[in-house]
């Protein structure tokens, strides 16, 4: 037998000392890694088992100045499978292939994908998906979400915009407005296994959503509905294209409607509507669901027309080239050049002081103006006018004037420029120019949205808009709602007249490019009370049948607006001569 | 006076049984089925829907193993001596009939099935080494400080060596770990073996900057978060890091549900890591240091050279598994699949392990205490 030798402990011993400290050193690792790397490698791992599931915040409403909610949010649900948790796969295509009304294939298809979590539909009926719920599927899981609703549907349509599939402003206020409507989504946080299966009474951590704020807007549900109404009217008497109206206060810029019909359905946005009624084209493009959407007020250029004759006289008066007396003739044209621009009455006006020739809408008395005035001190007024730049308005997609590059204008140009021809500006460029020359030449911001609350009443901020001053001076500016208060007195404007109000106004008729398509637009604008604007309107007719001069067509609907608008805003009638006449006689007997 | 002493000592000398020996096998193996049932009980789940699919088997492996542990303790040691070229071969044989026959699992081929049961023959070899060595070196116990025997005996271990590395590299290494330990305690020499050390390592660098595919494993050690395949080292390691201190408490892993890869395996540790804390697994550590100095300790008072040999042999084989196994676990050297004694699945590996401990336990009856 051979003995265990003393070295051979020994050597027994190295092993163990070795081996020790090697699981010394193995300690001192994992000393490391649990506490020092602790931190880094627990969030990684807690990233790892943690899945995300959003909780939506509600969408802020919009609400108009009247306190009408015009854009709220409906309860609906969004139905998906967990594919893994699926039991009786069969049973839950058939039940939700009736219950969504889809095509078993389509269902079947998204069932039995092989993913985590996979959406079935959305924006379901909140009906549909608790009766769905109630069926207690395997696998099937029904979530609750907000969608926007509007509840006038095609009320404000253009302005207020819609929100797509992720609740996010498509058009409109909604867009504009997004940061405040939106809220911060909440999330839940749910443990779950490598197959991304959760796990039961693992808890969950929740992170509250804050809902939008509320959007409070100057836009008034009553002028609205009526403004749309009349503008349906007159485009149904008419055969007109489409209609635009706009009425705005001139003092501070605040919309109180903006009409664009056809408007279209804010429900339903991706369905094209073809006529008034609503009949609906199936397959709708891109390019039609465009057009529909577009806000002609703001998106759209046009030729002003007589109307911009407004911004000629003041810039006229205030370069001090005329006077309210001085002497005209009108043989029915003007010759520029070797070109011949007729008046719209061929036979001429004659003889008429300035006050006549604005109140006629002479157009050689307005292209005299312009010569006097001159290239460079048009320009200099429009510029001073703000007419070249955007008004910055809380809508998307604003259009710019085109206007002649200065140094191509020759007197033809500047003739045809001086009564609103041969140069384009959007509605709401016009509305906003003119506002500010009767206001007593403040150049306001036109804008809808007036503040943002939170759905308690608290007022979140108010919002404010740029005002330039002096864009014309006092003086001007009463010249010229005294004189755009005599054409509707007494001139071309007198279809807008109403007994007991002074109204200042401005017909238009502009006949479109190409000329020889024989189409016109017609407008009228028009304020009041004359003496101390409050309300200013535009109505705009793109294309109207039979006669089309904006005197006979437009200044009626704008009467039609204001006789209703004025007395809501409460806007005393002022008694008529003939009244004051009665009232003496009664206080006589 | 003083023979009568003396002889008085001899016959009162006890019959000595290792039993603190015995309570740490016992506690490992108990508590490696608490463990392996809470790492284990989901992939159970999600594969076999028997949260106790794998503990089952566990546990009749342990149950065989400590009957066949309490035999061979009863058994004395020397009777092994006749066996060593018999073990040798057998060993030698089913590791080979294992390359052609043997049953695939996870893409390598290491089963042998038996009927219901499956077989690691490379766990064999690692006892079979261990007897065969032990039995050659004591018999010429003179020679081994000279270093033509040691080449010769490295030249015994080779065929086995090689003909395991080609399933299993892991295995390989710990045979040629044990070969090295009991080549070392027989030998008086130092020197040699720092020479040979030295070579090793020169080879094994060469081997690995010559080998693309080793080279790979060399920097998804360095870097685990930017390959693809670093993916079982980095979830280790979100395990262990997770665990903190005093770790989740039993049950609460995480990780074990389909993060680690088979989580009842090689990467156990993590597990125990992240549900006991840096405390619970430096116990683990501490429980496997106090086995290996009880190994020492037998080994040193063994009656023969031959008991010395085969309790280094299985010190040495339980040391480097535990030291690769966590070494790997987190992630201190390249990954290499090497299972944690006692406490990973393996029905064949914890069987042979007990066998072996039966060895142990059986050279310390031989001990004689004498006061």
């Amino acid at each position: 037998m051979v003995r265990n030798k003393t070295f051979n402990r020994k050597k027994i011993l190295i092993i163990f000392t070795v081996v020790s400290l090697v699981l010394a050193l193995l300690v001192g690792r994992l000393v490391y890694l649990m506490v020092f790397c602790s931190e880094y490698y627990g969030k990684k791992a807690e990233d790892l088992h943690e899945r995300e599931r959003d909780i939506k915040a509600a969408r802020g409403k919009i609400i108009d100045a009247t306190g009408t909610v015009l854009a709220t949010n409906r309860t609906v649900c969004t139905i998906s499978v967990i594919h893994s948790q699926l039991e009786d796969e069969e049973r839950v295509i058939e039940v939700l292939t009736r219950e969504l009304d889809m095509g078993e294939e389509a269902v079947r298809k998204r069932v039995e994908k092989v993913s985590s979590i996979e959406r079935i539909k959305s924006n379901v009926d909140k009906e549909t998906g608790d009766r769905i719920r109630n069926y207690g599927l395997a696998g099937v899981k029904v979530d609750e979400d907000y969608k926007r609703y509007y509840p006038y549907d095609t009320l404000a349509s253009k302005v207020l915009g819609f929100t797509g599939g992720d609740n996010q402003g498509i058009i409109g206020l909604e867009v504009v407005y997004e940061d405040y409507l939106k809220g911060i989504n909440g999330k839940i946080l749910t443990l779950t296994d490598a197959r991304g299966v959760e796990i039961e009474n693992a808890g969950e951590r929740r992170q509250e959503p804050v809902d939008g704020n509320n959007l409070h807007i100057s836009l008034d549900y009553n002028i609205q509905l009526y403004c749309e109404q009349a503008a349906k009217k007159v485009k149904e008497a008419k055969s007109a294209d489409s209609v635009s109206i706009i009425v705005m206060n001139p003092q501070n810029g605040e919309i109180m409607a903006m009409v664009n019909v056809p408007e279209f359905h804010l429900n339903e946005p991706f369905m094209l509507v073809t006529s008034d009624d609503g009949a609906v084209t199936g397959g709708a493009t891109q390019e039609q669901l465009n057009q529909m959407w577009r806000n002609q007020c703001i998106s759209d250029t046009y030729e002003p027309g007589s109307v911009f004759k407004i911004i000629t006289t003041a810039a006229a008066f205030e370069e001090g080239v005329v006077s309210l007396n001085d002497n005209f003739f009108c043989p029915g044209y003007k010759l520029v050049e070797d070109r011949r621009i007729h008046c719209h009455k061929r036979v001429g006006h004659g003889a008429e002081t300035f006050t006549q020739g604005i109140m006629n809408s002479c157009n050689p008395v307005f292209i005299e103006l312009g010569m006097r005035l001159g290239t460079d001190n048009f320009y200099k007024y429009f510029n001073q006018f703000g007419l070249l730049k955007r008004t910055d308005i809380d809508l998307p997609g604003e259009a710019v004037t085109i206007m002649h590059n200065k140094k191509n204008v020759g007197p033809v140009e500047l003739a045809t420029v001086s009564f609103g021809q041969s140069f384009q500006i959007t509605p709401i460029q016009l509305v906003t120019t003119v506002s500010s020359l009767i206001n007593g030449g403040n150049r306001i911001t036109p804008h809808f949205g007036v503040s943002v609350k939170n759905d308690q009443g608290e007022l979140v901020q108010t919002l404010k808009y740029n005002v330039a001053e002096g864009a014309v001076s006092n003086e001007t500016s009463g010249v010229l709602r005294d004189v755009l208060e005599k054409v509707v007195s007494e001139g071309s404007g007198r279809n807008a007249k109403i007994e007991g109000y002074t109204i200042g106004g401005k017909t238009a008729t502009s006949q479109t490019l190409p000329r020889s398509a024989n189409k016109y637009i017609s407008s009228f604008l028009g304020f009041a009370p004359a003496e101390n604007p409050q309300v200013l309107a535009l109505c705009i007719i793109n294309n109207p049948q039979g006669i089309y001069y904006g005197g006979t067509i437009a200044a009626p609907v704008v009467k039609e607006i204001f006789s209703n608008v004025l007395p809501y805003l409460g806007i005393d009638r002022q008694a008529t001569a003939e009244e004051d006449r009665q009232e003496q006689e009664n206080n006589n007997q | 006076m003083d023979r009568v002493m003396k002889a008085d000592q001899r016959q009162r000398s006890i019959r000595y049984f290792d039993y603190s020996l015995l309570m740490i096998v016992c506690f490992l193996v108990c508590f490696g089925l608490v463990i392996l049932y809470s790492t284990s009980s989901y992939n159970g789940q999600v594969k076999f829907q028997d949260g106790a699919y794998y503990l089952k088997k566990q546990l009749l492996a342990d149950v065989l193993g400590i009957i066949v542990m309490a035999v061979i303790a009863k058994i004395d040691y020397r009777i092994w001596k006749k066996f060593w070229f018999l073990s040798y071969a057998a060993a030698f044989g089913l590791c080979t009939l294992v390359l052609f026959v043997g049953q695939e699992l996870n893409g390598a081929k290491r089963w042998l099935k038996l009927g219901p049961l499956s077989f690691q023959p490379s766990e064999m070899a690692k006892v079979a080494i261990i007897i065969f060595l032990a039995t050659i070196i004591s018999r010429m116990p003179k020679q081994m400080g000279k270093f033509s025997a040691l080449i010769k005996v490295m030249l015994l271990v080779m065929p086995m060596v090689v003909i395991v590395a080609s399933e299993n590299l892991s295995t390989a290494i710990i045979i040629l770990g044990i070969a090295v330990c009991l080549v070392f305690v027989s030998s008086p020499k130092y020197m040699q073996f720092i020479i040979m050390g030295g070579v090793v390592i020169a080879f094994g660098a060469a081997f690995i900057m010559l080998e693309s595919y080793r080279a790979e494993r060399l920097k998804i050690w360095l870097e685990p978060e930017k390959y693809e395949k670093g993916y079982q080292t980095l979830q280790g390691l979100y395990a262990i890091g997770s665990g903190g201190l005093f770790g989740k408490g039993i049950g609460e892993s995480m990780q074990k549900l389909g993060f680690v890869p088979e989580a009842q395996n090689d990467m156990i540790y993590s597990i125990i890591c992240e549900e006991l804390g840096l405390f619970g697994a430096v116990c683990v550590i501490l429980l496997f240091l106090v086995l290996i100095w009880r190994f020492m300790v037998i080994a040193s008072n063994a009656q023969d050279l031959y008991g010395a040999l085969i309790v280094t042999g299985v010190l040495a084989h339980i040391s480097i598994q535990v030291i690769l196994n966590i070494a790997v676990v987190t992630n201190t050297i390249p990954n290499t699949g090497i299972s944690l004694p006692f406490i990973s699945y393996g029905g064949t590996s914890v069987a042979f392990l007990l066998a072996e401990i039966g060895l142990v336990l059986s050279v310390s009856r031989g001990i004689r205490l004498e006061e």
